[in-house]
C-alpha cells in the first residue's frame, strides 16, 4: 500500500512535465497535431542537417536549420492566409506559455526572431527557419478566416537544444507497472473489469466483423480497349460495358472512374472520365493510362436511378 | 594426439560441402526467363518507338527550324550580360547537364538542370512538369531572372537584327507578327533542334540483344557477374522499374520519393504546383500559340491534381548517369552510391508521402546495382555539331 502510494505521488509530480507542455501542438495517435482554433494540421519539424529525416513535434535537439511543415487535415487551412512568426520565450512562463502571455511581451518585435507575413499556401506550409541559438522559444501561428476576418491563433513554446526527457518516461512507465500490479495482486481490477470483460470482447469482435457500407452487389462492369491491350505509358480510351447483375445493359448510368495501385498507395497518373454514353450499356472512358507494371485496381462509380455502387476492376500489368 | 581417420574424412567431407555451397551461392545464373527476356526487351533502346509528331509545333520536324533552333541553343546573345545560352546549363558534353546541384545562369536557378536527351519523348517538361512542350518549355529561361533574365521583346530584337536568323524565321513563319506569338515561334525552333537530341545503343542494350539472340559467349562478353547480378535486382527485388520503366528507363510521371530539402530552402511542392501552373499557361497545349489549339491535349484534359502529388517530381532517364550527377531535383544528392542507399531506405518524406518502400539490400548488392547502373550510359545524336 505504501508503495502505490509513493508511485501516484510520483506520478502527480511527473505529469505536468510530460502531458501539459505542448499548448497548441499536441500529440494524437502518434502524429503531432496543431490546433489553430478549431482548424487542425499534422505538424512536425525537422532538422535536416543535423538529424536527416527525423521528425520532431516540437523541442528540438539543436540549434540548426529547422523546417516547419504544416500538413492540413482541414481544407479551410488551404484557403486562410497563414502568418509564422518565433519569438524568445519571454513570458516568465516557461512551457506554461499562452497567447495570453505572449499578447503581454511589450515589444514582440525585439524578441521575434523569425516572422513570416500571411500567405494562403495550398497543399502544405513550410517555413525554414536557422536557430542561432539554443533556448526556449514560442511559435505562433495566425489563420486568418477571410469571410469574417477572425483571426485564429496556435501558440506552443518549445526548446531549442533539448536534450530529451532522460530516464523520465521509463521510470514512470515502471511506476504505472507496480500500480497495475499491486491492483492486479489486491484483486481490485478483477473486481472492477471482472463482469465486463467478456461482453467488452464480444463487442469488439463484432464491430471488427461488421461489414463496411455493404450491400448487395448490382452492377458487373467489363471493359475492352479497342487501342490494343492495356500497356503502360500510353494513354488509351476504353469502352466500359456495364449491366446489372441480371445481364440488363445499364444505360444513361452516372459513371465516375479512379483507380491506383493498392501496394503503392497512390492512384492513377491521370484523371480519367466517361466521355459519351454509348448506348447499350457502353461507355467511352477517355485519359486511362498506367505508368508502372504490377496490380492495379480501377474503381467505377455507377449512378442510376438512386442506387450508388463502387465495382472494383482488378488489372494486372 | 593422433587424428581418427573417420574424423579426418568428416573433417574434409564438411569443408568440400562447404566450398561447394559458398561457390553455388555466389555463382550467378546467366540465363533468364521468359518473362525476364520480356522485361528486359521492353527497357532496350530497340524497343523505343518512333518520334511521334509534336502538333502543337508546325515545325517541329522542319530542318531549317532546326538549324535555327541549333543555332539559338548556342547563342549567349539571348541573356542579359550576353554570356548565357541554353547550352550554358545544358552542355552537350555532359549529355545536357552541368554537373552543379542547381544551375547556374545570371543567378542561381530553382533547381538541377535535366539532361535533354529524349525528352522529346516526355508530354510533361521540367521537374515539376509545369510545361507541355518542348517549345514551351524553351521560352522560359530565357525570361528567368535566374537563368537567361532576358524578355520576349529583346529576343525578338536580336532575332530582327541578324539577318541569317531573320532569313530564316520569315521563310519558317513569314513576315514580324505579335510579340508573343514571334516569342512562340523562338520556342517551336528551339524545339525541333533538342527534338534531334536523342540516345543510342548503350552496352546494356547490346547486352539485351545477346540474350534475345541466346548468344552465351557475347553475353558473357559484355556483362560482368556484378551487372548481371544488378540487372537481375534492377528488374526484380529493387523495383527500379515501378518508375524506370520503358526504353527511355523513365515512365515521365510524377513521384514522391522522399528526397531531403536543400539547405536553407523550404521543401520543394514539386508536381502538385507544376500541375496548377500548366493547366493555367499562356503557352500550353490548349492556348492561340499551339498550331492544333484545343485539340489533342489529352494531356492537360486528363491531367491529375491535388495533393497526391505533394513533392513529387519527374522520374528522370537513367541513361548517362555517368554524366549527368549530382542527382535529385535539387542536385541534393552527389553520387549514384548515395542515391542507391537513399532508396535503400527510403526514409518518410518532409512533405507528401516517400512512395518508396526501404529495399533492406546489402552494401554488396548496391554495388551491384550501380555496376547495372553504369551499362546504361551511352553517346547522344543531335542534329549538327555544337559551334
Amino acid at each position: 500500500m505504501i508503495r502505490s502510494a509513493l508511485a501516484l505521488l510520483f506520478l502527480c509530480v511527473a505529469l505536468p512535465q510530460v502531458g501539459f507542455a505542448h499548448g497548441g501542438v499536441v500529440e494524437e495517435d502518434d502524429i503531432c497535431v496543431i490546433k489553430v482554433n478549431y482548424l487542425r494540421a499534422h505538424f512536425k519539424i525537422y532538422q535536416p542537417r543535423v538529424t536527416a529525416h527525423e521528425q520532431f513535434c516540437e523541442d528540438l535537439p539543436a540549434a540548426s536549420e529547422s523546417v516547419f511543415v504544416m500538413e492540413y487535415m482541414h481544407d479551410a487551412l488551404q484557403a486562410m492566409p497563414i502568418e509564422f512568426r518565433i519569438v524568445r520565450n519571454a513570458t516568465g512562463k516557461g512551457r506554461f506559455a499562452r497567447m495570453e502571455h505572449v499578447a503581454a511581451i511589450e515589444d514582440l518585435e525585439a524578441e521575434t526572431v523569425y516572422f513570416h507575413s500571411a500567405v494562403v499556401e495550398p497543399d502544405v506550409y513550410t517555413i525554414a527557419h536557422t536557430f542561432e541559438e539554443e533556448g526556449d522559444f514560442i511559435g505562433i501561428v495566425s489563420a486568418t478566416n477571410q469571410d469574417t476576418g477572425e483571426v485564429y491563433a496556435a501558440v506552443f513554446p518549445f526548446e531549442v537544444g533539448f536534450t530529451g526527457w532522460g530516464y523520465w518516461p521509463l521510470l514512470i512507465g515502471l511506476l504505472v507497472l507496480i500500480q497495475v500490479q499491486y491492483l492486479a495482486m489486491s484483486g481490485r481490477l478483477r473486481r472492477w473489469f471482472g463482469r465486463a470483460g467478456p461482453a467488452v470482447l464480444l463487442l469488439g469482435v463484432t464491430l471488427l466483423h461488421m461489414p463496411h457500407g455493404a450491400h448487395a452487389a448490382e452492377f458487373v462492369v467489363t471493359y475492352s480497349t479497342p487501342d490494343g491491350a492495356p500497356g503502360i505509358n500510353r494513354m488509351q480510351s476504353w469502352i466500359l460495358h456495364v449491366e446489372t447483375v441480371e445481364g440488363v445493359p445499364v444505360e444513361g448510368a452516372e459513371i465516375e472512374v479512379d483507380g491506383g495501385m493498392p501496394a503503392h498507395n497512390h492512384g492513377l497518373p491521370t484523371k480519367p472520365r466517361v466521355t459519351r454514353d454509348l448506348g447499350g450499356g457502353d461507355y467511352r472512358l477517355d485519359g486511362m493510362r498506367f505508368h508502372m507494371r504490377g496490380y492495379w485496381e480501377i474503381v467505377v462509380t455507377i449512378r442510376r436511378e438512386g442506387i450508388e455502387e463502387a465495382v472494383v476492376v482488378p488489372l494486372t500489368l | 594426439m593422433s587424428i581418427r581417420p573417420v574424423t579426418l574424412a568428416a573433417l574434409l567431407i564438411s569443408v568440400v560441402a562447404a566450398a561447394w555451397l559458398v561457390l553455388r551461392w555466389d555463382a550467378e545464373p546467366r540465363t533468364w526467363s521468359a518473362e525476364s527476356v520480356a522485361v528486359l526487351e521492353s527497357l532496350s533502346l530497340a524497343s523505343l518507338p518512333p518520334l511521334p509528331p509534336d502538333p502543337t509545333n508546325a515545325v517541329a520536324d522542319n530542318p531549317l527550324a532546326v538549324e535555327l533552333g541549333r543555332r539559338l541553343f548556342f547563342d549567349t546573345r539571348f541573356s542579359a550580360n550576353g554570356r548565357v545560352s541554353c547550352a550554358t546549363c545544358h552542355q552537350p558534353e555532359r549529355r545536357f547537364t552541368d554537373g552543379l546541384p542547381k544551375g547556374v545562369g545570371i543567378g542561381m536557378s530553382r533547381r538541377n538542370t535535366p539532361s535533354i536527351v529524349g525528352t522529346a519523348y516526355s508530354p510533361w517538361l521540367y521537374w515539376d512538369g509545369r510545361r507541355d512542350s518542348q517549345w514551351s518549355q524553351a521560352l522560359a529561361p530565357l525570361e528567368d531572372p535566374a537563368e537567361h533574365a532576358s524578355n520576349r521583346l529583346m529576343t525578338i530584337a536580336i532575332l530582327v537584327e541578324d539577318k541569317e536568323y531573320w532569313g530564316i524565321y520569315k521563310a519558317l513563319f513569314g513576315e514580324a507578327s505579335g510579340v508573343d506569338t514571334m516569342y512562340a515561334n523562338v520556342g517551336k525552333a528551339i524545339a525541333a533542334f533538342e527534338r534531334t537530341i536523342m540516345p543510342t545503343t548503350s552496352k546494356f542494350d547490346r547486352y539485351v540483344a545477346a540474350v534475345v539472340a541466346g548468344d552465351e559467349a557475347q553475353q558473357a562478353a559484355l556483362f560482368t557477374e556484378d551487372e548481371v547480378r544488378g540487372l537481375r535486382l534492377f528488374i526484380g527485388e529493387a523495383n527500379c522499374t515501378q518508375c524506370h520503366n520503358g526504353p527511355l528507363l523513365t515512365n515521365n510521371e510524377f513521384h514522391n520519393t522522399g528526397l531531403i530539402n536543400f539547405a536553407g530552402e523550404v521543401p520543394d511542392k514539386g508536381r502538385v504546383a507544376g500541375v496548377r501552373e500548366v493547366l493555367e499557361h499562356p503557352f500550353n497545349c490548349r492556348s492561340r500559340h499551339s498550331d492544333d489549339p484545343g485539340k489533342g491535349c489529352a494531356e492537360l484534359d486528363f491531367a491529375r491534381t491535388g495533393a497526391e502529388l505533394i513533392g513529387a517530381f519527374r522520374t528522370p532517364s537513367l541513361r548517362n548517369l555517368d554524366t549527368t550527377a549530382p542527382y535529385g531535383h535539387k542536385g541534393q544528392i552527389a553520387t549514384l552510391g548515395d542515391m542507391l542507399i537513399h532508396y535503400n531506405l527510403a526514409p518518410e518524406a518532409m512533405i507528401g508521402h516517400n512512395e518508396a518502400e526501404p529495399l533492406n539490400l546489402s552494401a554488396r548488392e548496391l554495388a551491384h546495382l550501380e555496376a547495372f547502373l553504369l551499362t546504361l550510359s551511352a553517346p547522344f545524336t543531335m542534329a549538327g555539331d555544337a559551334p
